[in-house]
């Protein structure tokens, strides 16, 4: 993806840094290729020379160990930094414009809070919480200031008073049956969380602008046919086609993500679409009239910009969607145990819930409020991004 | 003389916002006749709109509030409760506003909605309303009125659909008129018919009519007395043919001289209007007058002062013992004839 | 093109869709491993038997050997004659048992879509009407709560509060209660409860926002001038034209919701609908009647867009069918 060409044109987008609402992709690129240069490399120490039972970092004694679906994840965080976060230091006044915005909103605000621990808590927490641990005897704890009854545990870790166990610190949200500590199986949940809100929506985003700005520019027949294969995609009984597929074909992360992907851009590309066509009406005719810039040139600076906000607005609304259909899927008994997703907590507690209620309590309301914020954020992103789309004008 | 039909005193309308108590109108007087024609002149944001919306509450309050007082054939409108005004709105006193492609409900016909003006008003049936709508819509000179009973908005061009509106505004005949700027956005040709039509309607319906415009030309061509209005007070006020002739206030004066004229040099009105939260001491206009002195920005805007008979201005200039032919023989006048182009934009 | 042309090629679209969709269905169970076939194999080898002669007896047993366009072509005379086969796993015909299942599917759905419709828009509007004041937050506020709660989670925890706890409900299903009993009332009132907090946050905050502008256009002063009171100009003046964007939205949402929700509320509370019937027939992986199914969810899916999408001119006067 390295631009050799345009090393001019690197030059002049520089000096119209100061230009607000654009993309300026020259640097951000270059950091993007910094920061993926060292991780492509690890991942090809790690496909290559690391063994399949071993651990990633095993060379520098650390047990850790990186999937691919890791590596992807972390990919997609390096394109979320310089694409989405690194363009708003480098327009300030945009993004204090936008910021005052969406500050109005209090809801949304809160909720960026309570996202942000999410996703401080998805990255950072399994390297300090370790992970949950089956340990049969201490099952069904309850958390702390509660208690059950003593019957309903094997060995109380806390002191059984009244015949009943109480809770402790040292499983704050209790223990599922199998003695997992709720705690640590909400943080190794959010960080499935994110990588499911990351990586799917980074294949959205990219198949969605791709299918929409061809099809846009190809015109014609290619684009009819393009918008009937879009329609065919968003006819597609989603669910369905989830329950269908995981059920038969294995039910990993990775096959989750694919899925779910596989499915949600058809929404993406319409828009896409819709949208540089009516760019293109104008920008595009005068492009190749005056500056002989080529089309892919003319996209870049001119359909995207303008597409970003709404996509992203619509994106951030999508991603619940997912969340809410891994935790459904899991629910139902497809999916794999061994992912410690949200879902997968609920559904192994369901069965104890009329005298271990925790178990699925806590992580049903943490997805519940994870689902919350998301859609109290895009909420707010509606507004702030796209004052023509708000309902109360002046 | 009679009661006036509308008699406004002391009006003041104001809007609560995120950035303070907005003033619109500030305390103004008018007052309409029976049959006659009185015009309320003046740029956008001078609060004239607001102060016809004030009359009849039809402003959203809250945030709006309305003081002062509103007498409509000696009754208090702005005493009234809301069920009570809503028997004089639509009825004795209709509106018509400047918008017509957007006054209507594009998803009924428009017959419907002529209907739904009657019948909110008169307890008669679905036959004899229909009826009556076909006849207004005739009257205000929509062809195949029948048949156009059953069309859509938008199956109307500009004229026709303010000429809907009339109808609309006619169900009760109404005894006053308020029209704001029902022509600004229609064509010059078609607007002169409008203008035509309304001045039949008023003879026929023997109505009283207050018009809000910016359009000089206008207000030449309709009026029998004019109210010029800045940042929500009241300028001048007076007959139409005196104002032409010899416009007192120096605000008017350059209104006036907005007007093109063949060979002649003309200006607009440096400036812009003052802060409606926090507006300045003494007169309005004093910012962008010419002939502003000490005693035009302290205290309250002036009191209205008779110039002519029947004439009168908010100057200081005017004020007994004070030399005032610095601003009565200003800038020469445009004739009353004379096509207007609108002194200032939206 | 004219307004029946229109209607029917896009009806004639909606039945390309479905069959392709259900096509890839077929391809996509086709290529899986059958587990009876799997399980027959298994017993072989631990019975001492040849393994593979025990997959070929079964194959030919379920037509499995023959060629896949063979199959392929049974499947499609099948569907134009709506003999869409037998299930395996209900051993009955494929049409009965999905006939069975909507029996019960209706009995919730029905009662749920009703109220959506008629509740969300009213309190969108009224949410309008008092827009930013503490009754639009506390609106907006349950809409939020409804929309985002998973529906699952929800309906366990009340299935656990009101069934087990309180025991003003059954926790389980009974097929016997006769449809128009109290009986069956307490038995769905939940479930439908579930359903309707979920849909009804979208379509509220869709037609706050929507009836948001309404109220304060143009027309609505004329109105108010004209005398009109404040609950006529909302009827008429405010509700109306806000169904137009509104009914894109609805029928879209009612049929997303639909699927996911209806097969998740049949599960917790026991119901055997149609969701249950697809699932199970996805366990079991009794292929006609996942193919019935999919067709019948897509076709409806298919089906619901073009009404979308005619409901929208239909009620907008200003719309012809052509600008589509």
């Amino acid at each position: 993806m390295a631009t050799e060409k345009p090393e001019q044109f690197d030059r002049v987008d520089w000096s119209e840094l100061s230009q607000s609402g654009r993309f300026d992709l020259s640097i951000n690129s270059i950091g993007m290729l910094v920061a993926t240069l060292p991780l492509a490399l690890l991942w090809l120490y790690d496909s290559q020379f690391v063994g399949e039972r071993e651990a990633t970092f095993q060379a520098i004694g650390l047990s850790r160990n990186l999937d691919p679906l890791d590596y992807f994840f972390i990919f997609t965080l390096f394109l979320f930094f310089f694409y989405l976060i690194l363009p708003l230091y480098q327009n300030p006044r945009m993004t204090r414009y936008y910021w005052k915005e969406f500050r109005r909103n209090r809801p949304a605000v809160v909720s960026l809070g309570w996202l942000g621990i999410v996703f401080v808590g998805g990255l950072l927490g399994p390297l300090v919480v370790s992970a949950p641990e089956q340990s049969i005897l201490t099952g069904h704890q309850p958390p702390v200031f509660l208690s059950i009854d003593e019957a309903n545990v094997a060995t109380c870790v806390g002191d059984v008073v009244n015949g009943r166990c109480q809770g402790t610190w040292q499983h704050p949200l209790g223990t599922t049956r199998g003695g997992k500590d709720v705690f640590a199986g909400i943080v190794y949940g959010m960080t499935i969380s994110m990588q499911i809100a990351f990586i799917t929506t980074t294949i959205v985003a990219a198949i969605g602008i791709t299918f929409g700005t061809v099809s846009a520019y190809a015109g014609g027949w290619i684009d009819e046919v393009m918008m009937r294969f879009v329609d065919i995609i968003l006819s597609f009984p989603t669910f369905l086609m989830f329950l269908l597929i995981l059920y038969i074909y294995g039910a990993g992360l990775g096959m989750f993500i694919l899925v779910f992907s596989a499915f949600a851009w058809g929404g993406t590309a319409r828009y896409v679409r819709s949208k540089a066509l009516s760019v293109s009406e104008e920008e595009f005719i005068k492009a190749t009239r005056i500056s002989g810039a080529s089309t892919y040139r003319v996209v870049r600076k001119h359909v995207v910009p303008n597409v970003a906000s709404s996509i992203i607005t619509q994106l951030t609304l999508l991603i619940p969607g997912f969340l809410l259909a891994e935790a459904q899927l899991a629910f139902l008994g497809i999916g794999d145990s061994a992912v410690p997703s949200w879902g997968q907590l609920i559904s192994a507690g369901r069965s104890d819930l009329a005298f271990a209620p925790w178990i699925v309590l806590a992580p049903g309301i943490v997805l519940f409020l994870t689902i919350l914020a998301f859609n109290f954020i895009g909420d707010a992103l509606l507004d702030a991004l796209n004052p023509e789309a708000e309902a109360e004008n002046a | 003389m009679s009661t006036p039909l509308l008699e406004v005193e002391g009006l003041r309308t104001t809007f609560s916002t995120d950035n303070g108590e907005l003033t619109a109108v500030d305390g103004i007087d008018f007052s309409v006749n029976e049959g006659e024609t009185v015009c309320i002149v003046g740029e956008s944001g001078s609060g004239k709109t607001v102060a016809t919306e004030s009359v009849t509450r039809i402003i959203k309050e809250p945030p709006g509030r309305v003081e002062g007082s509103v007498r409509f054939k000696g009754r208090d409108l702005l005493a009234m409760s809301e069920p009570e005004l809503r028997t004089i709105r639509g009825y004795e006193i209709a509106h018509i506003f400047q918008n017509p492609q957007e006054a209507m409900n594009h998803c009924y016909t428009v017959g419907w909605q002529i209907v739904e003006a009657i019948q909110i008003h008169r307890d008669i049936s679905d036959e004899e309303a229909r009826a009556k709508a076909i006849d207004l819509m005739d009257k205000v000179g929509i062809a195949n009125a029948s048949s156009r009973f059953d069309d859509y908005p938008h199956e109307f061009s500009g004229g026709q659909k303010q000429r809907v509106m009339i109808a609309m505004a006619l169900v009760g005949d109404p005894d006053l008129l308020i029209a704001d700027e029902p022509t600004t956005a229609l064509d010059v040709t078609v607007q002169a018919q409008i203008l035509r039509l309304l001045e039949e309607l008023q003879e026929e319906f023997d109505m009283g009519i207050l018009f809000v415009t910016h359009d000089l030309g206008v207000v030449a061509e309709i009026a029998d007395r004019i109210v010029v209005m800045y940042a929500g007070k009241v300028m001048e006020r007076g007959d139409v043919l005196d104002i032409f002739e010899r416009p007192a206030h120096p605000y008017t004066q350059r209104l006036l001289n907005c007007l093109p004229e063949i060979g002649a040099r003309k200006g607009g009105i440096p400036g812009t209007l003052p802060d409606p939260i926090d507006p300045p001491d003494g007169c309005r206009f004093a910012p962008r007058c010419e002939h502003a002195v000490d005693a035009c920005v302290t205290g309250d805007q002036p009191e209205e002062i008779e110039v002519n008979p029947g004439q009168r201005a908010s100057c200081v200039h005017y004020r007994p013992g004070r030399d005032d032919s610095v601003v009565r023989d200003g800038i020469p006048n445009a004739s009353a004839d004379e096509e207007g182009v609108s002194s200032a934009d939206d | 093109m004219g307004f029946g042309k229109y209607v029917g090629a896009r009806v004639l679209w909606a039945v390309v869709v479905s069959l392709i969709i259900t096509t890839i269905t077929f391809l996509l169970l086709a290529a899986a491993p059958n587990p009876a076939i799997r399980e027959a194999a298994t017993q072989a080898a631990l019975q001492g038997g040849d393994p593979s002669a025990a997959v070929e007896r079964e194959r030919e047993l379920r037509g499995l050997n023959q060629p896949l366009y063979v199959r392929y072509m049974d499947f499609i005379k099948s569907v134009y004659t709506l003999d869409w086969g037998w299930s395996e796993s209900r051993s009955q015909p494929v049409t009965e048992a999905m006939l069975q299942a909507l029996y019960y599917t209706a009995q919730y759905s029905i009662p749920w879509t009703v109220l959506t419709i008629t509740l969300g828009p009213l309190v969108g509007v009224y949410s309008a009407a008092n827009m930013y004041s503490w009754r639009d937050h506390v609106a907006t506020g349950f809409a939020f709560f409804g929309y985002a709660i998973p529906n699952f989670f929800f309906g366990i925890i009340l299935l656990l509060i009101f069934g087990v706890w309180f025991e003003v409900v059954p926790i389980s299903y009974d097929t016997s209660a006769p449809v128009f009993s109290l009986q069956n009332v307490r038995q769905l009132i939940l479930p439908v409860f579930v359903l309707v907090t979920g849909s009804i946050g979208a379509t509220m905050r869709v037609s706050r926002n929507e009836s948001a502008e309404f109220q304060n256009s143009e027309f609505m002063k004329t109105a108010k001038a004209k005398g009109v009171s404040p609950l006529r100009a909302y009827a008429y003046h405010v509700m109306r034209p806000t169904m137009v964007p509104l009914s894109t939205t609805l029928v879209g949402q009612l049929l997303a919701l639909f699927i996911g929700s209806s097969l998740l509320v049949e599960v917790v509370f026991g119901i055997p609908g149609l969701g249950r019937l697809t699932f199970n027939a996805l366990i079991s992986q009794d292929t006609n009647l996942i193919l019935g199914s999919t067709l019948v969810f897509t076709f409806i899916a298919v089906v619901g867009n073009l009404l979308e999408d005619l409901v929208f001119t239909v009620l907008d006067p200003r719309i012809n069918y052509d600008d589509r």
